[in-house]
């Protein structure tokens, strides 16, 4: 009689766990409804602050009514362009480029618009990626105006990063009679990936910081100096140097990613995600947030990686492309998806070529057991060493 | 103090936003001749085109957005209609997204024809020439580039089978139909203090229930699917998680016997979860009974594969401790899951 209740009892537990388990699992596995439209409420308190929006100077929106009575004012748009230029720099908020563009809306397909116009309309497109017509764009200008440093500049970096060297020394030679130290932190990307990082590392480290050039300027020679640091292998040095950029301008979002990656590099997790900390707005540090805090199966690790997901999706809705170098970084190192990683590192090799670029394409290879031969021929073509890069190159396979 | 206070919390979470280009969201629900849905746009973006913010301070009020309220009516009505479609806007709301908060105006449409759908969508290109339209209808997104009018075919890429296809999907994720059904199913083979004595009994009773079921959310299903009453998804929802609720707890305590009649009676709910999901999918004018017929005889196939499985298996171990343990166990464990789910759903 005991021994059967005491069956019974057992039967009884053990069908209610394994019921338990299952339900458990289903009700975790089930997936989510289809997604609806969020919920929508309606504040009770008058007063309650729903959105806060860049407070407009008087003279700015003076500006705006002039610039509608007549549109085709060209000093007045510019102004403008350049004011949400700005603001797209400072906050890293693409809302401004599309800002900017409109006020520039009757010129922008123009074949040959003011000299100002075309300055705009490259920088615009370059920063969405749009390499192609920003570099017809700045060709055309430097062509009408030989002596426009912005353009060169622009023209620069453009040609560096599409890999046309030739065309980035010859605009970097057009900025020496204005600024020595702007020519050499010009040419020291160029000098590293053909090869000659170490002698590009002394030249720029002989004319720079010290001098009283403008904060912008010293902060790019510091990010120069950092990533020819990276290069050789001195990451101490490289750590300096963009802890000194950052002291200038900690709004610096490029050198504050260089400084994480060296510290992701370095194992040192924790340190990038508290340096990348609060700063989630912005995708590119995001991205390297999440797999920070993913690889340390920290707390806020699956917020983050949530987050990065819904960004990707929300490009993609929108048929944007921009983020290709963030999704294969994070399809690489969150995901585990090499497939995938190569199939975004090499679609991102084809719009741009930095060092950046080439030891994503080439770690993307090397975990989906394929050649890098992309990243090999251009290393081969160019001469360029780097550390990062060769170790990534080892894993390959041949 | 607590003004400073407010500003300073919004400004923290403000910052949290994510800085994304400037996208609004257009979705549509297709249903016969009538189009229902909603415009989400983001605050910023009608400041930046109607100056929302009137005391030019940084910072939008609630009773300032209002005082706009009936210009952004306007902006909506000049700058986006559907070809053939008479729009009216119901007043606005707002819904928080992943980059800020947005407006949210609700529309209703009456059409002639709703097979191909084309959309005229031109809200501020003129301010922000990277800002997108994303209009989402019947599982596409279409994307407006510029002012030009967008077109969709609807039907085209449907069929009757992919509703039937659909039917047996949503019956088999659909956790809570399944957990209804089968907490209705459970003391089939053990009716009152005994067990049935034969497999034919049982399937009597079940055969019973389901089809009752099926007829209640038929009925749900069709008048809710051609638009004569709509109930908002929120408050099914949450009816459907409680329904679980009730057939599970009558499992415990056995309020009522004739379970056909509880699966008719809240079948009833269930058929109104059903076509919110089918008019996700869009139903065009022309093909109205076509998908909605395919679609319900998905979900009859999708329960039947369950009771075909469940059935014998509860009737071969009806005798045994382990049957006594599922009845009790799973409809008490079911009832707890459901009442968790209808708390979340109640939010």
């Amino acid at each position: 009689m005991n021994r059967s209740r005491g069956r019974k009892l057992t039967v009884l537990v053990l069908g209610a766990f394994g019921l338990a388990g299952a339900l458990t699992l289903a009700a975790v596995a089930a997936p989510s409804r289809r997604a609806r439209a969020a919920t929508t409420y309606t504040p009770t308190d008058p007063s309650q602050i729903v959105a806060i929006v860049p407070a407009r100077a008087p003279d700015e929106i003076a500006a705006r009514r002039a610039l509608a009575a007549s549109p085709e004012h060209v000093e007045l748009a510019v102004t403008l362009a350049r004011a949400d230029l700005a603001r797209y720099r400072t906050l890293s908020d693409p809302r401004y480029l599309g800002r900017a563009q409109a006020t520039l809306a009757p010129w922008w397909t123009q074949a040959d618009p003011p000299s100002d116009v075309l300055l705009l309309r490259a920088t615009i497109a370059q920063s969405t990626h749009a390499f192609g017509p920003a570099r017809a764009d700045l060709d055309r200008l430097v062509r009408r105006d030989p002596s426009n440093l912005q353009a060169h500049l622009t023209r620069a970096v453009v040609a560096t990063i599409t890999a046309d060297y030739a065309a980035a020394r010859e605009s970097c030679a057009a900025l020496a009679s204005t600024s020595a130290l702007l020519a050499v932190t010009c040419e020291a990307p160029l000098d590293g990936i053909a090869g000659r990082a170490a002698e590009a590392y002394a030249r720029l480290s002989s004319v720079s910081p010290h001098g009283r050039a403008d904060a912008r300027v010293r902060g790019w020679a510091l990010t120069a100096l950092a990533e020819l640091a990276i290069q050789l292998g001195d990451f101490d040095a490289a750590r300096g140097h963009l802890r000194d950029a950052l002291a200038l301008d900690s709004e610096d979002s490029y050198a504050r990613n260089l400084l994480a990656d060296i510290l992701m590099a370095t194992g040192r997790m924790a340190d990038a995600s508290s340096l990348l900390a609060e700063r989630d707005q912005i995708d590119s540090h995001l991205v390297r947030r999440a797999i920070a805090e993913h690889a340390l199966h920290g707390p806020d690790a699956d917020k983050l990686v949530g987050a990065m997901r819904d960004r990707i999706a929300a490009a993609a809705a929108r048929g944007d492309r921009i983020h290709l170098r963030e999704e294969a970084r994070f399809a690489l190192a969150v995901d585990g998806d090499a497939t995938l990683a190569l199939e975004l590192a090499t679609d991102n090799w084809h719009v741009q070529k930095e060092l950046a670029d080439a030891r994503l394409l080439a770690e993307a290879a090397a975990a989906a057991g394929t050649s890098a031969a992309e990243v090999t021929a251009w290393v081969r073509a160019t001469g360029v060493r780097d550390v990062w890069l060769e170790q990534a190159l080892a894993k390959v396979t041949p | 103090m607590k003004r400073a206070l407010v500003i300073l919390v919004s400004l923290a979470t403000q910052t949290a936003y994510a800085h994304k280009p400037s996208d609004a969201h257009v979705r549509l629900a297709v249903s016969g001749e009538t189009i229902t849905g909603r415009i989400d746009v983001a605050l910023r973006d009608l400041d930046g085109a109607l100056g929302l913010d009137t005391d030019g301070d940084g910072a939008i009020t609630w009773a300032e957005l209002t005082g706009s309220a009936a210009s952004i009516e306007t902006y909506l009505a000049q700058r986006f209609a559907i070809a053939g479609c008479a729009i009216t806007f119901a007043s606005g709301a707002l819904v928080d997204l992943s980059d800020g908060t947005y407006w949210a105006a609700p529309l209703a449409a009456r059409c002639g024809d709703t097979n191909a759908i084309t959309i005229d969508y031109r809200l501020l290109f003129d301010i922000d020439a990277q800002h997108r339209g994303l209009v989402h209808v019947a599982d596409q997104t279409l994307i407006v580039r510029d002012g030009n009018p967008v077109t969709t075919t609807l039907g085209a890429g449907t069929s009757f089978l992919s509703f039937v296809k659909e039917g047996i999907w949503h019956i088999w994720i659909g956790l809570d139909h399944v957990l209804f059904l089968v907490c209705l199913i459970l003391p089939a083979v053990f009716p009152r203090k005994r067990p049935v004595e034969s497999l034919k009994a049982a399937s009597v009773e079940v055969l019973e229930i389901v089809t009752a079921f099926t007829l209640a959310h038929s009925i749900t299903l069709v008048i809710s699917a051609v638009g004569f009453i709509q109930l908002p998804s929120k408050i099914v929802e949450t009816a459907i998680a409680l329904s679980v609720v009730a057939a599970a707890l009558n499992n415990l305590v056995r309020v009522v016997d004739a379970r056909w009649a509880v699966a008719f009676a809240l079948g009833l709910l269930h058929g109104f979860g059903f076509s919110s999901v089918l008019i996700d999918l869009g139903l065009p004018s022309s093909e109205l009974v076509g998908s909605l017929l395919g679609f319900n005889i998905g979900v009859e196939i999708g329960q039947m594969a369950i009771v075909v499985v469940l059935l014998p298996i509860l009737y071969v171990m009806r005798k045994t401790l382990a049957y006594q343990a599922v009845l009790w166990a799973g409809s008490g464990l079911t009832a707890l899951v459901a009442a968790m789910w209808t708390y979340e759903r109640m939010l």
